[in-house]
């Protein structure tokens, strides 16, 4: 069924690259939602709106309050329109996360988004195309993986930068992320797949875009400290989780992408695997916002079997237990947690264990939001409020005794790199250089 | 395998915190195991201990009032001691952000709506402007803010008897914002100084209530001066208009609520309290009479943490530490005893102030704190309570909200510390 | 030039205020007394349901057909208080085909467009119905707003030059010469522009002719006349969901039975009813077992209504009649036909008819009776146009333009306000700047709040009415303060306070009703806001003892305080790392803000 077993997987055809640009496909279900009576939870304590990092600079987005039960309360069926301040949602979730009451406010904007975007958005408008490009980031990644040193010196020439600002409104103020030179499934490929074989231990990584065209070193991590820990690691095709598309509104992509992924991992479930992310966004939207928004044939089940990676370990192994016996060389920390971290209750792990690794300080840097939001800080018309949410951050993490940075989330470590100059290392990094 | 601590205390707000950071000072190794952030943000942000009790009030003296709240009251549990040990907690916790440890006596605060109110703590950023201060005092309200009516106010507290006189002025906010801009945005502008015509935000408005300024002594304002940076934006507006400046409390949306939480949870790191949050405690697993571990529901998957200890501090009917249905009230976690009138026409009284049983509903706390049954026997040996959670209070009328989250959180605390390292 | 014949109208809802505009449109001069607010009786106290008529169409088909006919005017002239959500009645497997084929049957002939649904197409329309549903008749159902409706006829006849007094109950008849001559009232207390008297002052007010439109309360009018109007007042419950799980009207297709509908009303549902006599029509007994009813019997069509959010119940009594002598014996069963009772006729008592029975989806036909009854009495001949001519607000009412760019709302907000203005939205958006929303549950900005206020004086419970603020899933926990600070300062800082006390004391009323799970929390959640943040429970301003305020906590100010310390002095050993903090790098010290 899935190529978890025949690790030796070709790589991406060129056919299959342009795929997710084809006609959009209608999946009526997502934005048909009648999120209605989610509103009865509500009971206007506000705790939302004082979490919300948007409101906090940009008086034109009215708070998830309003977004969420208010906006879907006030509705009747034949009303159509959505307020177009839901675009300016960022998607961090963290209304989520301070609602008291379990009203569920991403959901419901979530679902906004997706309606507004298709029947009320010009699908020929540049903001359109540029969230739809900025969206299958995937697909994007794909390409310059093909040539990485080429796309590196296309996308970081000032010049393109500057045309995608004018013609795609994608801020030129940040670097395009470099792409690696090896990709994680092409350095998986070469290893020859799994190096560890269990019948108990097993576990199927979900890797994400980020981690396979960036940022490589973060998966090979991942494979080697879950090796040392005795598990069987698979890596099954995959698309992206959807994180980027659900911010965008753009939910016949997440649709499509979630179809594939569900198919891929959904059926190794009963051959005992568990599913392990390295990313907390792509946990996240595997965990709660599959389930929620799309009705799949083995959704609830990777929704109930997905995991972070740290808190995966956590809970089946005593890691505590190993950190504390391992020592690695002197370095400091500012650590900061990613809101989608936050909202799965995974804010403070890291923190609590690398406290206890010999050599290592740690600092968390605080709960305010990063900014960046995945594509949020990346369109030109946000990039300064984006800044502006994330100016707490930079600047407790330039108060903070280390001088390296640290979170599980690929964008908020773009914007922590982008705003400090900070190098950043994910969790899984320092994990490897204590335990492997 | 479960991760596994000495004291497990489940909650957010102002008891856990307590609890937590009571049960830390015992030495115990402690986890905070909180859902969704806490009923401190829609709570003003002061710190009642007891403003009325047997009819009387005001009172002046809190400590005084303790003899005169019924029996099975959880200042009758704890005793005065464990009010005092609850606020001892609260002051260290808190050093110079609170005012008012200074006396036992307590302050009179102006309320948003204008009314004044009996408090033990508060944020001192409140202190220049307590009602039981003499002072001539202008109060600044915002043209777009509908929660607070600053002329109103003043003529409010005018009606109540202040020893001073008050006047208030309703101005436009430096920055126009569309009319539904959060306070967290009014906030935001005054930490950051944003550029407006004419200035800066701070500079802007100090004018603007300046030129309205005639011989009063201090300057109040709701409370959004600010959030990150509030004390260098009230130090500039003091600065600026010669005379001190103070907020008053608001209700939810409350940033002087969302700063104890803060500062609370700073203090619980550097007391090295352990912190889980973001999703809930659903159940447990119990032997012999104890609690084994507690299960939380991570994204829908169970998920084990053990203790020697646990302290239930999950809040009262807002927090939803209790629960209810047309039958029945309930304690979710634990299903411990929560009595109640059998119709649900006897939990409120028709008289919107009256003395409503909803409001003293939660759980029957032994002389330990331990959750009781209907037989008036803990559930459980190493189960406590604190908090909203616990019943016999009505916090709200008697203006012992937060007081008695400090004491039976530094009890409850103190206790399952002690326990758990014996 | 002659003088025109002058009427009396007793009775500020529907029927009243629908007989006033039309009798001034005639150009009679009209005086209306109301001795509470308008629509304080029965209008304010319904479903909301605007018949299509098939709910009479197998027992009542004389009330059928004025329903369907009256449901067709009202949509043309009274648009901004209509929703026309269409209506569906449903049969349960164990429900009768028989009365299934009856309904249809009688809507045919009562000329009622319906049309049979399976249960798939009626799941497609209310997806939340119950699975197991067999079928449903489709019938053209809708919503209407009493009170907007009600303050409507009340404008349009005072722009016809109609004097309406509002807390102004009438404590006689005077009947001279063995006719009626007007009526003695007493003013009460209240605000607003339809009140002039003193509270306490006894005025008497002479007319050509009374009518007495008091619905429940027609009996007691006339007593003071001394005649018997058997009006058989009978209560029905209807409880009040938080959001809409349906947006079409759904009806139980089965012969009359308590707990059979349920009404999209503005933003929520109306679950109705039950039917049962009362002896008085200002005092019996709200009953929990009541609502109970309405949720059980009710979630077997809608079965999410079982765990749905209620946010408070009302009872509302019907002004049921029958003539003399038909004895019926279940209030159900009492025609909803409505009568006028001439008393010349009836009890040799000229000068003064009364009308009874009757609903609110005929008030218009009802008053044009009348009207036509009380002409023909005065000798005018003056056409009724109430049937053509709109209803300030919903002239033009061509709706759907974009609110946000009008307006500078958010697009539902707008649209709400739309909704509820109708064609005066861009005189009242537009009067207030900046406008910001009070009631967030039900959307209304300053803007409105204002223009009830015009016509409220210091009620809140009027400008609640007119706006629905307050009445959404808060109860007014958020709102209440709100709504009373926009008195100020036209009116003094007591009168707020007062107003707000009456807002939240009435908005308790029906919320008890409600007090459990969700709301239970929010009632919580508001008597702390209420009591612990506010202390409006004990406010000082309003209690009898003054303060000792020197007794209290001066902050420190005076040396006498610092001898009190006791706790620990925790502040004497200098404060800890966030106060360090603070004090070292103004800008550095807080570890996060959200």
């Amino acid at each position: 069924m899935s190529d978890a077993e025949s690790p030796h997987n070709p790589t991406l055809t060129p056919d299959a690259q342009t795929d997710d640009f084809e006609a959009v496909e209608v999946f009526p279900d997502s934005t048909d939602m009648d999120l209605r009576p989610g509103a009865d939870n509500c009971y206007k304590c506000t705790a939302c709106d004082v979490s919300c990092p948007v409101a906090e600079v940009d008086d034109e987005f009215p708070g998830p309050k309003f977004q969420g039960p208010e906006q879907w309360r006030l509705k009747r069926k034949e009303d159509e329109a959505v307020d177009d301040s839901i675009m300016s949602c960022s998607n961090c979730m963290r209304c989520d996360d301070a609602c008291p009451s379990g009203v569920p406010l991403s959901q419901m904007h979530n679902t906004a988004r997706g309606e507004y975007v298709d029947e009320e958005m010009d699908k020929l408008s540049r903001e359109y195309i540029r969230n739809r490009i900025l969206a299958n980031y995937g697909t994007l990644a794909q390409l310059g993986a093909m040539f990485p040193r080429l796309a590196n010196a296309v996308m970081g020439n000032s010049v393109v930068q500057r045309i995608n600002e004018k013609v795609l409104g994608v801020t030129a103020e940040r670097d395009f992320p470099e792409f690696a030179t090896q990709t994680f499934r092409e350095w998986w490929n070469e290893r020859g797949g799994p190096q560890v074989r269990s019948e108990e231990k097993r576990v199927a990584y979900f890797h994400g875009c980020y981690s396979n065209y960036n940022t490589p070193e973060v998966g090979k991590a991942m494979v080697r400290v879950f090796e040392s820990f005795g598990y069987e690691v698979v890596v099954p095709k995959q698309r992206c989780s959807g994180t980027p598309m659900f911010a965008n509104g753009m939910l016949d992509d997440a649709k499509r992408a979630a179809g594939i992924n569900v198919d891929n991992f959904a059926g190794l479930i009963p051959e005992g695997y568990d599913i392990i992310a390295s990313c907390t966004s792509c946990s996240m939207s595997l965990r709660q916002e599959y389930p929620e928004l799309f009705d799949i044939d083995g959704i609830e089940d990777l929704s109930a079997h997905t995991y972070e990676a740290l808190e995966y370990l956590r809970i089946h192994e005593d890691l505590e237990g190993a950190v504390r016996e391992a020592s690695v060389d002197d370095q400091a920390f500012a650590y900061h947690a990613p809101c989608h971290g936050r909202n799965q209750g995974l804010d403070r792990q890291a923190v609590e264990l690398f406290r206890q690794l010999d050599g290592v300080e740690i600092e968390d840097v605080g709960d305010s939001c990063s900014g960046i939001s995945g594509t949020y800080g990346w369109k030109e018309e946000k990039y300064d409020k984006s800044m502006q949410i994330g100016a707490d951050m930079f600047d407790h993490m330039e108060h903070a005794q280390g001088s390296v940075g640290m979170t599980e989330c690929p964008t908020c470590s773009m914007q922590m790199e982008h705003g400090t100059g900070y190098d950043i290392k994910h969790p899984l990094q320092l994990l490897e250089e204590a335990l492997v | 395998m479960a991760i596994t601590d000495d004291v497990l205390v489940i909650g957010g707000g102002i008891a856990a915190c307590t609890a937590a950071l009571s049960a830390a000072e015992t030495g115990a190794r402690v986890r905070l195991l909180a859902h969704k952030k806490s009923t401190l943000r829609q709570a003003s942000g002061l710190v009642d201990v007891l403003g009325y009790a047997g009819g009387d009030g005001p009172l002046s003296d809190p400590f005084a009032g303790l003899d005169a709240l019924p029996e099975g009251h959880p200042y009758r549990v704890v005793g005065e001691d464990g009010v005092r040990a609850g606020l001892r907690v609260f002051d260290e916790a808190v050093g110079d952000a609170y005012r008012g440890g200074h006396t036992d006596s307590n302050a009179l605060v102006m309320t948003h709506g204008g009314a004044v109110k009996p408090t033990a703590r508060y944020p001192e950023s409140v202190a220049p402007g307590l009602a039981s201060s003499p002072g001539d005092t202008l109060l600044v309200g915002f043209a777009g803010l509908t929660d607070f009516d600053a002329p109103v106010a003043a003529d409010h507290l005018a009606a109540a008897g202040v020893p001073f006189s008050a006047r208030g002025v309703t101005v436009e906010f430096p920055k126009r914002f569309r009319a539904d801009a959060k306070v967290t945005r009014f906030a935001k502008a005054l930490d950051r100084d944003e550029e407006v015509d004419g200035g800066t935000v701070r500079s802007v408005l100090a004018d603007t209530v300046a030129e309205e300024l005639d011989g009063e002594s201090r300057v109040g304002f709701p409370a959004m001066l600010g959030d990150d940076h509030a004390e260098a934006v009230r130090e500039e507006l003091s600065d600026r208009l010669g005379v001190p400046v103070f907020e008053v409390p608001t209700g939810p949306p409350s940033l002087l609520g969302l700063k104890l939480e803060d500062i609370l949870f700073d203090a619980l790191d550097e007391a090295g309290v352990r912190i889980s949050a973001g999703n809930p405690a659903v159940d447990f697993e119990a032997d012999d009479g104890r609690v084994e571990t507690v299960i939380v529901d991570q994204k829908s998957r169970p998920t084990p943490y053990s203790a020697d200890q646990v302290v239930l501090a999950t809040g009262g009917l807002v927090g939803k530490g209790l629960d209810s249905d047309r039958e029945s009230v309930t304690e979710p976690v634990f299903g411990c005893h929560v009595p109640h009138p059998e119709d649900r026409y006897d939990w409120s009284e028709p008289e919107a102030f009256g003395d409503h049983a909803f409001a003293r509903f939660g759980v029957v706390p032994d002389d330990e704190l331990r959750p009781t049954d209907e037989d008036g026997e803990p559930h459980f040996e190493n189960l406590r309570a604190a908090g909203g959670v616990v019943g016999g209070a009505d916090v709200a009328r008697e203006k012992s909200a937060s007081g008695v989250s400090l004491a039976t959180g530094a009890v409850a605390g103190r206790l399952a510390g002690e326990e758990a390292t014996r | 030039m002659k003088k025109s014949p002058s009427v009396l109208v007793i009775g500020g809802g529907s029927t009243g205020t629908g007989i006033a505009r039309d009798l001034a449109m005639r150009g009679l001069d009209v005086t209306l007394v109301e001795k509470g607010n308008l629509t304080h009786g029965t209008t304010g106290r319904m479903h909301g349901l605007l018949h299509s008529g098939g709910r009479y169409a197998v027992s009542d088909q004389a009330s059928a057909k004025e329903c369907i006919e009256e449901n067709r005017v009202l949509r043309r002239i009274a648009g901004h208080c209509v929703e026309m959500t269409g209506g569906l009645f449903v049969q349960r497997p164990e429900d009768s085909d028989e009365y299934f084929e009856k309904k249809l049957e009688g809507c045919r002939e009562c000329g009622i467009p319906a049309e049979v649904l399976s249960a798939e197409e009626a799941r497609e329309i209310e997806p939340y119905l119950a699975k197991d549903i067999k079928r449903a008749i489709k019938v053209p159902d809708g919503a209407v707003d009493p009170f907007r409706l009600c303050v409507a006829n009340a404008a349009s006849a005072v722009e016809h030059g109609a004097r309406i007094e509002t807390h102004s109950e009438v404590t006689d008849v005077l009947v001279e010469g063995g006719e009626v001559v007007g009526v003695e009232v007493t003013h009460q207390t209240g605000t607003g522009p339809y009140v002039h008297g003193e509270p306490g002052e006894v005025e008497e007010i002479r007319a050509d002719y009374v009518v007495n439109a008091t619905g429940a309360w027609a009996g007691q009018i006339g007593d003071f006349a001394g005649v018997d109007v058997e009006v058989r007042p009978s209560k029905g419950v209807m409880t009040i969901m938080n959001t809409r799980q349906v947006d079409t009207v759904v009806n139980r297709c089965r012969p009359k039975g308590d707990a059979d509908i349920i009404v999209p009303h503005e933003t929520t549902c109306i679950l109705g009813t039950t039917d049962e006599e009362v002896e008085d029509p200002e005092d019996y007994p709200e009953e929990g077992w009541e609502v109970d009813l309405m949720i059980e019997t009710l979630s077997e069509l809608v079965p999410m209504l079982a765990e749905a959010r209620t946010i408070r119940s009302f009872w509302g009594v019907r002004p049921l009649y029958e003539p003399p002598g038909t004895g019926t014996e279940d209030p159900t069963d009492i025609t909803r036909e409505f009568f006028l009772l001439d008393h010349a006729d009836r009890d040799d008592l000229p000068g003064m008819t009364s009308i009874v029975g009757g609903k609110l989806t005929t008030y218009r036909m009802m008053a044009e009776q009348i009207s036509d009854h009380v002409c023909e009495k005065l000798g005018v001949d003056a056409e009724c146009r109430t049937a053509d001519v709109p209803l300030p607000g919903s002239e033009d009412f061509t709706v759907l333009r974009d609110y946000m760019d009008d307006f500078g709302l958010r697009s539902p907000i707008g649209r709400r306000s739309a909704q509820r203005l109708g064609s005066r939205a861009d005189e009242v958006l537009n009067s207030v700047d900046p406008n910001p929303v009070v009631c967030e549950c039900e959307a209304v900005t300053r803007a409105e709040i204002q223009d009830a206020l015009d016509t409220a004086g210091t009620e809140l419970n009027s400008v609640r009415i007119q706006t629905r603020a307050s009445m959404g899933n808060c109860q007014g926990a958020i709102c209440c303060h709100r709504m009373a600070n926009e008195l100020a300062p036209e009116y003094d800082e007591e009168t707020v306070r007062a107003s707000l006390d009456d807002l939240y004391q009435e908005r308790w009323k029906g919320e008890r009703h409600a007090m459990w799970g969700t709301q239970l929390s929010q009632t919580a959640l508001k008597h702390m806001l209420h009591a612990a943040t506010m202390n409006r429970d004990e406010d000082p301003a309003a209690a009898d003892a003054d303060i000792d305020f020197a007794a209290f906590d001066d902050g420190g100010a005076s040396e006498d305080d610092a001898s009190g310390v006791a706790s620990g002095g925790a502040v004497a050993d200098g404060g800890r790392r966030r106060a360090a903090d603070r004090d070292d790098d103004a800008l550095g010290g807080a570890d996060g803000d959200n």
